[in-house]
């Protein structure tokens, strides 16, 4: 029982990756992704793995999970049939929503459809008010009725969610119990379990998305675990939630819209564990893969979260144009920008690329599929950066006509302009919009982008990161091992934790300490209760307690972390101090003379992250000295191309220093090191890329 | 010597230059107190060069603002600061309707921006404050006198050193003064911030001037409109358009004639009624960005906003009418106005591009403002919350329920407005088969209900339209259902203007469907 397994399922690839506790070794593994049943694809790659190895699925104490399921659940509108139960005269909220448009020029926009429509949508008779009392007692009878109207529409999962019940949750707890006790077939999600905040269409829109996924997703999790039993696996499995933290399968069955985001969450996780490995407490995780691009941020050894999500976007990089759902997410940046985006010339004359992807099928023109228009890869082909013989390891060759045909058609002829100046154009232009989402991304949050270092991952990340971090004003790039299964390696360092969220309006002069008291500490001792059902060390755990706090009139509210502890009056001061210093950090000012005002309290409880100490990563050849080619390589702002040395990445040497321009080709990328900068591989085999700037230049 | 850049490094440089004003304005709304702001995008920043011409302006803005920002500063360049009188660390401040947005709650705030002592550029902002004294914000005030303060253009910050005299004048006419202070500063952060991220930009570039790029932008942006205007059909279309006006006994009518010349649109509203009694009058700013806006979405949506994108539209209004109103006019309530103008347009182009145009929509936006003490919390509260009528059918799909249109104004949701003031809202919810029967349906209004549960009267500023009137269909598509808004227990309300709400009486609000778009199959 030494072995922790990470499984992730993508869109195309199964990733695996198997952790040896005792020897501190990790063993990849990657298949397709199957469907329909993707459990299919677990166990053909577990059984493989663990033949490789040389060990019974016995010997795994832990699995730790993450899967598009939910995600592709909501978008493909493949969820169960769901009622939803709110207060009477409110039962259209979920198809009103904020009345907000999500692009102003656009008459023709189309809006996201409600997961529930009109038929199953039915009001009970209660009133709470804002204070918490109840107007209108809700009667049994009522409660049973309403659901029974449900039932006899066909519907196999309720969500519950009625006016004010954040400040009091008989109502909603009273329908719990009737459907429990008389409708136990029904899936039930009431709001106050799964996000009780202020704001109504919110708080609905996320329980509504709750129980339209809980039944494919119960299902799911049950064959899983019955068939990884059957492979003989006596262990844990934990599930990777949005936050970068893993819950059980019991907390994932409750509550499954927590895995919205469990792969990128792995990828950010992953980043967490290279910047412990590297001793970079702040880190700018980049991952650009076929279609989008990400970044997240890693501030003092955790990453960013946030509690702004949209699941289902009508238009993918559009804020508004999704459903919304206020789950504790890692903060991360989608920008649409990836290896397939196409280049045109717009209607003004300019050059863009992206959002539009050829993705994997047709894919780039060189990949000789039947895709015909210019894409970043066929750009990067073209330059000189990707080398046709060797990509996926040689698995797959490219077409260079091919891509000098498309760019040359599409590009290089209507701007009169050679190809290789159209494919710098397509790579700039790309890089530019990767290096300005990112930057807005940073300052946004109050950080300089300059005091980053940057990750960089996916198959397209270290072929673009070089010129990003120019852009950024980067100075230092490590590109990690296991690049190609970077999320599931995230999924074995993320702690076990469990977030409780509760919605207490009022300004700090007018707090009930009692009464938050009580309130703050029930919140901690579900978490612990949480962790001890998962069978994790308590001793260890800590506990981080924040609030959602704004001047009294603002709509919008900052994330400020709070003392632990008893709270009371005295406690103000304090509580000020860490508002106006979050204030002032973002938004470089202070209002004088304010009151404060706390809207939303959140306490994670958290187990300790599982360490790992890679003593030797993966593949262990040593090489005794350094071989390398040279090619012609085309770097921005040179009139020619430049021979530049081309490595095998297996074959770099610990404690060498190279020179710059290289290329470093690998299976699952190529990185791309230009002019003014130097690199090595530290002793866990990362490349880290030095950059110097000419002064003056950032 | 100004410098011309390729195709790559334009688009390069023109999404930087896009990325800083709407990272400014993201500040702005974010730090802002005013409900209209933060909630509704009601704010606008634009980057302008040495002359006051738009490059770029904040993406996600109303359209109130359309060109309204480069207008002011070019008044403010001829006529009150020349532009060897500009100084590093200068701001202007005015709100005067005229030159700024049309009502006295816009706040415009001008910035040079200055390289190496030379004046390069102006950066704006302009936002609606959360008070500007008067009577409670609406339709209520009878002359521009009762609308509040008026601050004429004044240096707030004259080379650094602020202006105090005149920061204690706003702060003691205004009912929230904090939070009209605290917005004003927003405002002055965000000028600052997109001054400090053009100034990197440059630094970058290496580069000291802006109007090559400036032009360039200005160029692309008007050669795309014009292109777009040119593809239609030359003519002159005219629409005729009946509003509430006080929704009593004095409706107006709003006379459109567009005229497709070529590649230029000339919009001119002879025959549109007088200005009106209530505070529904548009200045001609105001007017010209709700006219310009239509024309836009169905000319040129995608293309970035600035100056070029406007060159080809010319508007003009007979002077004293609604939409060209003169002095001592009120004008309050002009975004009732204003959001109306686009069913004008649409209706007169329709008869030129049928397929890129939508039928009417529930609009007006719907604004309660409410005002009194809450025994609750021991404090006086104002409190600003907005509702939305049916969105209009599309040539090839139906309109949406309860959307937004032309302005962009979220819902305050009911949970937060209960905590705001000492009310109980009883329903919101569609108001079934109300949009326009068509090809295309038009979209559902709502119905809002709320009652006074305090003890003490509320005072109410009520903001309604198409209590008379409708929602017209386009094209054979039928017309929506018109609003409706009453007292239970039954007394008379009027649509618009200043009322109480006394304790245990409830407001029903009914908004108006979208029209429909095509015949019924």
């Amino acid at each position: 029982m030494r072995y922790r397994l990470g499984v992730d399922i993508g869109g195309t690839f199964t990733d695996f990756v198997l952790l040896d506790e005792a020897q501190a070794r990790l063993v990849f593994g990657k298949t397709l992704t199957t469907y329909p049943d993707p459990t299919d694809g677990i166990i053909v790659g577990t059984r493989s793995l663990l033949r490789d190895c040389g060990i019974e699925a016995r010997d795994i104490h832990t699995i730790v999970h993450g899967t598009t399921l939910v995600t592709n659940a909501v978008i493909e509108r493949k969820g169960a049939p769901t009622g939803f139960i709110t207060t009477e005269g409110f039962t259209d909220v979920p198809e009103i929503g904020r009345e907000l448009r999500y692009d102003i020029y656009d008459i023709f926009l189309v809006m996201p459809e409600p997961l529930v429509s009109k038929k199953y949508r039915v009001g009970v008779h209660e009133r709470i008010l804002a204070s918490g009392e109840v107007l209108k007692q809700l009667s049994r009878d009522d409660a049973r009725t309403a659901v029974q109207k449900l039932v006899q529409r066909g519907v196999k999962s309720v969500a519950v969610s009625l006016l004010h019940s954040f400040m009091n949750p008989s109502h909603e707890r009273l329908i719990g119990e009737v459907i429990r006790e008389e409708f136990p077939h029904l899936y039930v999600s009431l709001s106050v379990d799964i996000m009780p905040e202020i704001r109504e269409y919110e708080r609905s829109s996320a329980t509504i998305m709750n129980a339209y996924v809980q039944p494919i997703t119960d299902r799911y999790l049950q064959v899983l675990e019955q068939r990884l039993q059957e492979l003989g696996f006596e262990g844990k499995i934990h599930i990777m939630i949005s936050s970068g933290r893993l819950t059980t399968v019991q907390g994932a069955r409750k509550a499954p819209i927590q895995l919205l985001e469990s792969g990128p969450a792995g990828g950010a996780m992953a980043g967490v564990f290279f910047s412990s490995l590297t001793q970079h407490r702040d880190m700018l995780c980049f991952d650009m893969g076929g279609t989008t691009a990400k970044a997240s941020l890693i501030v003092n050894g955790a990453p960013e979260i946030t509690h702004q999500f949209e699941a289902a976007r009508v238009r993918r990089f559009k804020k508004g144009s999704g459903l919304p759902v206020r789950i504790p997410v890692i903060d991360l940046i989608e920008i649409g920008a990836g290896g397939g985006s196409i280049a045109y010339i717009d209607k003004l004359g300019l050059l863009k690329v992206g959002p539009e992807s050829a993705a994997s099928q047709p894919g780039p023109a060189c990949y000789g599929r039947g895709g015909q228009k210019p894409t970043v890869t066929d750009a990067d082909l073209i330059l000189g950066y990707l080398n046709e013989e060797y990509f996926l390891g040689g698995t797959m060759r490219l077409s260079r006509e091919a891509a000098y045909e498309a760019v040359q058609r599409h590009i290089a002829a209507p701007l009169g302009i050679s190809v290789e100046q159209a494919a710098m154009g397509i790579r700039r232009v790309v890089d530019e919009n990767m290096a300005n989402a990112a930057r807005v991304h940073i300052i946004e949050r109050g950080f300089d982008p300059r005091r980053f270092p940057m990750m960089a991952f996916g198959g397209a990340g270290p072929v673009h990161a070089f010129s990003v971090a120019r852009l950024l004003g980067v100075s230092r790039i490590i590109i990690p091992v296991g690049a190609g299964v970077t999320s599931a390696l995230g999924f074995l360092v993320s702690p076990v934790a469990s977030e409780a969220t509760r919605s207490y309006v009022k300004p700090l002069d007018e707090i009930d300490w009692e009464q938050l008291n009580a309130m703050l500490y029930e919140m901690e001792q579900e978490g612990f209760a949480f962790l001890r059902h998962a069978d994790a060390d308590v001793s260890q755990a800590t506990v981080r307690r924040v609030a959602d706090m704004r001047y009294v009139g603002q709509g919008h509210e900052i994330t400020v972390p709070m003392p632990l502890g008893q709270l009371s009056e005295q406690s103000i001061p304090a509580i000020t101090s860490a508002f106006l210093q979050e204030y002032e950090f973002r938004y470089n000012r202070t209002v004088p003379g304010m009151r404060l005002e706390i809207v939303t309290w959140r306490v994670a409880v958290s187990a300790a992250a599982p360490k790992i100490l890679p003593s030797q990563h993966g593949t262990n050849g040593v090489a005794s000295k350094t071989s390398y080619t040279q090619r012609l390589v085309w770097f921005e702002g040179n009139a020619a191309p430049t021979m530049a040395d081309v490595y095998r990445r297996y074959d770099l040497v610990q404690g060498v220093v190279y020179t710059a321009p290289a290329i470093i080709e690998e299976k699952e990328s190529t990185t791309v090191i230009g002019q003014h900068a130097r690199f090595s591989v530290d002793e866990h085999k990362n490349i880290v890329i030095d950059m110097y700037y000419p002064e003056g230049s950032v | 010597m100004k410098q011309r850049f390729d195709a790559i490094t334009l688009s390069i440089v023109w999404s930087r230059l896009i990325a800083i004003v709407d990272e400014a304005g993201t500040t702005l709304q974010r730090t802002a107190f005013s409900t209209v702001t933060r909630e509704s995008n009601d704010f606008a920043v634009v980057l302008m060069d040495a002359y006051g011409r738009s490059i770029a302006q904040s993406s996600i803005s109303v359209p109130s603002f359309l060109g309204v920002l480069p207008m002011l500063t070019k008044v403010l360049l001829e006529r009150y600061f020349p532009p060897n009188s500009w100084r590093e660390g200068d701001t202007v401040i005015t709100n005067d309707p005229w030159l700024c947005a049309g009502h006295k709650p816009d706040i415009g705030l001008v910035s040079p921006i200055m390289r190496n002592g030379a004046l390069i550029g102006f950066i704006g902002t302009i936002a609606h404050s959360p008070d500007i004294g008067g009577t409670l914000w609406g339709a209520g005030g009878r002359d521009l006198y009762e609308e509040g303060l008026m601050i004429p253009p004044t240096k707030l910050i004259d080379a650094g050193k602020e202006n105090t005299v005149l920061l204690d004048i706003i702060e003691a006419n205004v009912r929230a003064p904090k939070q009209t202070i605290g917005d004003i500063r927003a405002q002055l952060a965000a000028n600052e911030q997109g001054t400090r991220a053009l100034l990197r930009l440059m630094d970058e570039m290496n580069i000291d001037d802006i109007q090559g790029i400036a032009e360039q932008v200005i160029e692309a942006s008007e050669r795309a409109m014009r292109e777009a205007i040119m593809a239609a059909p030359n003519g002159t279309y005219r629409y005729e358009y009946d509003a509430d006006g006080d929704g009593l006994d004095e409706p107006v009518r709003i006379c459109c004639t567009v005229t497709i010349a070529d590649d230029e649109i000339i919009v001119d509203y002879e025959g549109t009624s007088p200005a009106h009694r209530l505070g529904i009058n548009a200045v001609l700013n105001y007017t010209y960005a709700y006219t310009a806006y239509p024309i836009k979405c169905v000319f040129s949506p995608d293309v970035p906003n600035n100056e070029g994108s406007f060159r080809p539209i010319h508007v003009t209004a007979p002077q004293g009418s609604l939409l060209n109103a003169q002095k001592p006019s009120p004008l309050g309530a002009r975004n009732i106005t204003g959001n109306i103008l686009h069913a004008a347009v649409f209706g007169a182009l329709a008869q030129a591009v049928p397929n890129q145009v939508q039928a009417d929509c529930g609009s007006a936006c719907w604004c309660v403002v409410l005002n009194g003490y809450d025994a609750r919390r021991n404090r006086e509260y104002v409190e600003y919350f907005f509702l939305n009528g049916g969105y209009g059918a599309r040539p090839t799909m139906d309109g949406i329920p309860t959307l937004s249109f032309p302005t962009n104004v979220a819902n305050v949701p009911v949970e937060v407005l209960e905590n705001s003031a000492p009310i109980l809202v009883t329903e919101k919810s569609l108001r079934r088969n109300s949009g326009g029967n068509g090809a295309y349906k038009g979209g559902m209004g709502q119905k809002f209900a709320f009652k006074n549960i305090s003890h003490e009267p509320i005072n109410i500023s009520l903001l309604t339209e198409k209590t008379k009137t409708v929602a017209r269909g386009l094209n054979g598509g039928g017309d929506g259902k018109r609003g409706r808004v009453y007292i239970k227990p039954k007394r008379y309300i009027a649509p618009k203007g200043l009322d109480k709400l006394y304790p245990n009486e409830e407001l029903v609000l009914e908004l108006p469907g979208g029209g429909g778009f095509g015949v019924p199959d």
